[in-house]
């Protein structure tokens, strides 16, 4: 637990714990905007369905938002009441199913960013054909319309139960006095990070903006994907001792010795305040497994295969080892901004000639009454 | 002049022809017993009996004890705890000090003269093994005490916790492995007086009983007192002191306490008496744990048997103040042992128990029988091993052993061969951050005459200071009588005046009999070397220590990992700013977008 580091009015590990999550979830957001605004564009084009999508990422965070609001403060009134940390036991799992969600999402958005400048269109396509698919109510289309909003969605959702146990478990040493301003100014600077991000985006050449936060999206990532890997193993490991693992924090004993990697009884990223920020951005574990690093080093040769594979069907218009009649062009219903099919989910659906879509488009933006550049 | 001579030789065998040989036959064997009613398991008993059978001599009698180990599965060794041995150290029975283990179907006698009174108690030496059931009372009877004829009856009680499961497999389960991380002891199951529970202590009124109390545990300090009934202390360890008034006792493990306690002169109540642990020194409390154990001085067999009182606090005497019967004032010492108590983890993630960085690890050889075989080499300690901490003590010098404990806990510590005066013992630390040390320039309180006995406790995070003279030649262990942490190492050892011992004692054939048949070596120095004693190669070593921070391992990994991280993010960044392939390009010109990626106004 992170010792009172501050006066009674301003707690710095609180701030420092809202910093990076406000930090990643505002990162992600202003991504996402970005993406939007350069994907769908100015209001002269399908200004409806830009508002819309926008509309859809903020609404997602703020739902988000409230849902954790109201969680945590269950989760507070709880904590204080019984005294217990209702999170406790099970507390290392949940962080796992979170890392390892948020990684996913990241991982499958990551890469459709990359050709977001000069796909343009084929977005307009996409998403055309979602809305013009809006009648079923398959799972597949629901999600494929509110992926935008279900990305934020599920980052606040995890950014805010991180920062509600970490909280809890923190305020037993802080005066309650020090947490509201500790969080307000650590929403505030983490929010102040993310719109800079954002309006900066626009002053530099767009590509390089977004291959640079494309890398830094997936070394955070990465970095998920080994956290949930640790917290799995930290969760096998306090299962085996007890209830003794909290006693012996960052020392001997808080962690299986035969599945070490390394270990330094600094540099805690649970209870130091710059070692947090560390982990946050590149996944550093103070005690590591061979789970956590192996986990770590097969993402990124997922990352690496990932990108040679889409980079070879860019080039060549079909996927290694496929015979050419096979070929088929794909559009993703579920993944309608994903310009690319990403390999990894494997399959494909149906595809439509390049004429049928120019319809689509046609008829969509019609519908929508934004009219349309007619093609040459 | 030649007819007190004469005299002299008369009254000195007159002495010998009334000191009595007093022989025990003892068969070590498993047996079954239920002490606190709530638990049928099996115990090391001696000849078919649990509680085993106490041992009970006259002052200067020889005490012959012939012990067999019938066990079948474990070897077993008898340590007389408090008793000299002097000129017999082969008797003593720590096993890796004095002796090989006894294994099963061989057996061992213990021959040796007691010329010390009190009490004093036996117990199993081997591993953890006494809590098992291996232990009992040994009492010696001493005409000529100081307060003899002030009481009617001489009798005792015994306190101990109690396990319910087999302590070897506790330690190999619970205890000395890496699910154990912060080295949390077991916590007993019980707390029995006198091996059982509830227990009627039949007393007559205006009688004055002579209480000998001795602690058989293995963990739990206890504190003992009588509803509505004072009592004298008089002797502590085997030391007389002067009687001293007290309500309330806190005995260790391993110490001994002798009471004078007059009972009152009706017989219209019964009066509880109770044992209650110290759970200071438990990890943690289990809720169903019932750490008090009752008993009453029962005046009337048919009267009511009442609950006793609780109370909001331990009101005990310390026996640092008490005075002992002979006065010594503190020795002055020659030579100063000085050693810090830490709790660590090594590198195979156990919680082990350090003397100054050293665990004790046993030799393979017993220290003992080194000294036997090592000739003039006797005096150099490095023959002994690395890990067996021995120091080599000269023969008549006052010895201090000066101990700064740096772990929050009590531990009660003992030492062999000797009893010793308690020149000073610190309070606990106000915080478990800082250790109180002792500075000789600023010395604590020293009392006039300070109290002698065997076994003695240090707070936590505190100091005390010991002194004793070396006039007793033999190998002594000096150890924390917590049987957990013996097992954790919480021992060194002490080769006092090895010229003596070669000189004057000698090892009993069938003590080397015993080593011979468990396979055990029993000559050279501690790896087992008679040829080249200060070659130790193959000796028995703590495990290593924990990595400290970076091992090679862990750097491959973070630099792969930064490799891996680095050749990804190039990846992307190759992709991110490579040409258009083809199709898209296709795609783009058949929709009528530029391609332009100098495009800024969005």
């Amino acid at each position: 637990m992170a010792q009172n580091s501050g006066n009674s009015y301003f707690d710095v590990s609180v701030f420092f714990i809202l910093f990076r999550e406000t930090l990643e979830v505002s990162i992600i957001i202003s991504v996402l905007l970005t993406f939007l605004k350069q994907g769908i564009g100015g209001s002269s084009q399908d200004a409806w369905l830009y508002h819309r999508l926008v509309r859809q990422v903020w609404i997602g965070s703020g739902l988000g938002f409230t849902i954790c609001l109201i969680l945590g403060c269950a989760c507070i009134a709880a904590w204080y009441k019984f005294g217990k940390d209702i999170w406790g036991a099970t507390e290392d799992i949940w962080e796992c199913v979170f890392c390892t969600l948020a990684s996913v999402l990241i991982s499958i958005m990551g890469l459709a960013m990359l050709r977001l400048n000069k796909m343009r269109a084929k977005w307009h396509v996409k998403l055309a054909k979602s809305f013009a698919h809006s009648d079923s109510n398959s799972i597949r289309s629901l999600s494929s319309r509110y992926a935008m909003g279900l990305l934020p969605l599920v980052t606040v959702l995890r950014e805010s139960i991180e920062a509600i146990v970490f909280i809890g478990g923190v305020s037993l040493s802080a005066p309650p006095s020090s947490i509201p301003l500790s969080v307000l100014v650590g929403v505030l600077c983490g929010a102040g990070v993310g719109y800079f991000i954002y309006k900066g985006g626009n002053r530099v050449k767009i590509q390089v903006f977004l291959t640079i936060s494309t890398c830094f999206l997936y070394l955070v990532a990465a970095g998920l994907i080994s956290r949930a890997t640790w917290y799995f193993e930290n969760y096998q490991w306090s299962q085996l001792v007890g209830g003794n693992v909290a006693e012996t924090g960052s020392g001997p004993g808080s962690y299986d010795i035969r599945k070490s990697l390394w270990h330094v009884n600094c540099c805690n990223p649970l209870t130091d305040d710059w070692w947090m920020i560390f982990q946050g951005l590149l996944g550093w574990q103070n005690s590591a497994t061979y789970g956590s690093v192996i986990s770590y080093n097969f993402y990124w040769l997922g990352v690496i295969i990932a990108v040679c594979l889409l980079a070879f069907r860019e080039s060549y218009g079909h996927l290694p080892f496929v015979k050419l009649k096979d070929i088929e062009r794909d559009t993703d219903l579920r993944y309608p901004l994903i310009g690319v099919h990403t390999d990894n989910m494997g399959d494909k659906s149906s595809s439509s000639s390049t004429e049928e879509e120019i319809e689509i488009v046609a008829e969509s933006s019609s519908s929508c009454g934004v009219s349309r550049h007619a093609r040459s | 002049m030649r007819a007190f001579s004469l005299l002299a030789t008369l009254a000195a065998s007159a002495t010998a022809a009334l000191a009595a040989t007093v022989q025990y036959d003892f068969s070590v064997d498993w047996v079954q017993a239920n002490p606190d009613g709530d638990y049928d398991r099996t115990f090391i008993g001696i000849n078919g009996e649990w509680p085993p059978p106490p041992i009970k001599c006259k002052i200067h009698d020889r005490v012959i004890v012939n012990v067999t180990n019938n066990l079948g599965n474990e070897p077993t060794a008898l340590h007389f705890h408090g008793i000299f041995m002097n000129g017999t150290n082969a008797m003593d029975g720590p096993v890796g000090v004095t002796q090989c283990p006894v294994p099963p179907g061989s057996n061992i006698i213990y021959n040796f003269t007691v010329d010390q009174p009190g009490m004093y108690w036996y117990h199993s030496h081997f591993g953890g093994q006494y809590p098992d059931g291996l232990r009992a009372p040994f009492i010696v009877y001493d005409d000529d005490e100081p307060f003899a004829g002030q009481y009617d009856e001489d009798t005792y009680l015994t306190v101990s916790d109690y396990y319910h499961q087999s302590i070897p497999w506790l330690t190999a389960n619970k205890f000395l492995t890496l699910i154990n991380p912060t080295g949390a002891e077991p916590i007993p199951d019980a707390a029995l007086f006198n091996d059982s529970q509830n227990i009627k202590f039949k007393v007559e009124p205006n009688k004055t009983y002579k209480i000998r109390i001795v602690n058989m545990g293995a963990l739990v300090s206890q504190y003992i007192w009588f509803e509505d009934h004072d009592f004298k202390i008089v002797e502590v360890d085997g030391i007389y002191v002067e009687p001293t008034d007290a309500s309330m006792i806190y005995i260790t493990v391993a110490q001994r306490y002798t009471i004078l306690l007059t009972t009152k002169n009706s017989t219209d109540k019964n009066y509880p008496m109770i044992a209650s642990f110290d759970t200071d020194m438990m990890d943690t409390i289990p809720e169903d744990l019932v750490w008090n154990v009752t008993g009453w001085l029962t005046y009337d067999d048919n009267g009511d048997f009442p609950e006793p009182t609780l109370i909001d606090q331990y009101d005990f005497y310390d026996d640092f103040n008490l005075v002992p019967f002979e006065k010594e004032e503190p020795y002055e010492p020659d030579y100063s042992i000085t050693v810090e108590v830490a709790m660590k983890n090594l590198g195979n993630g156990v919680n082990y128990a350090f003397f100054n960085d050293i665990t004790y690890v046993a030799p393979k050889v017993p220290t003992l029988y080194t000294v036997m075989s090592s000739g003039n080499d006797s005096t150099d300690a490095t023959i002994y091993g690395s890990n067996t901490h021995t120091y080599v003590l000269g023969y008549q010098e006052v010895v201090e052993i000066v101990l700064n404990n740096f772990d929050p806990g009590k531990h009660p510590f003992h030492l062999h061969g000797h009893t010793f005066q308690v020149i000073e013992r610190s309070g606990a630390s106000p915080d478990d951050a800082t250790t109180l040390m002792y500075d000789p320039a600023n010395p604590g309180t020293v009392n006039e005459y300070p109290m002698r006995r065997d076994t003695v406790y240090v707070r936590p995070n505190g100091y005390f200071v010991l002194r004793f003279k070396s006039d007793n030649p033999g190998v002594w262990f000096f150890h924390c009588h917590i049987e957990w942490h013996l097992a954790q190492g919480l021992a060194l050892t002490l080769v006092e005046a090895p010229a003596e011992i070669q000189s004057n004692q000698a090892i009993p054939e069938d003590h080397y009999a015993a080593c011979k048949a468990g396979g055990y070596a029993y000559e050279g120095n501690a790896a087992g070397n008679t040829v080249n004693l200060f070659d130790l190669k193959g000796e028995k070593l703590q495990p290593k220590p924990l990595p400290a921070g970076f091992t090679a391992r862990g750097i491959v990994a973070m630099v792969f990992s930064c490799i891996s991280a680095f050749v990804g993010m190039g990846c992307i960044t190759w992709y991110g700013l490579s040409d258009l392939k083809t199709t898209e390009r296709e795609v783009a010109e058949i929709i009528g977008e530029p391609l332009d990626d100098s495009d800024e106004s969005k």
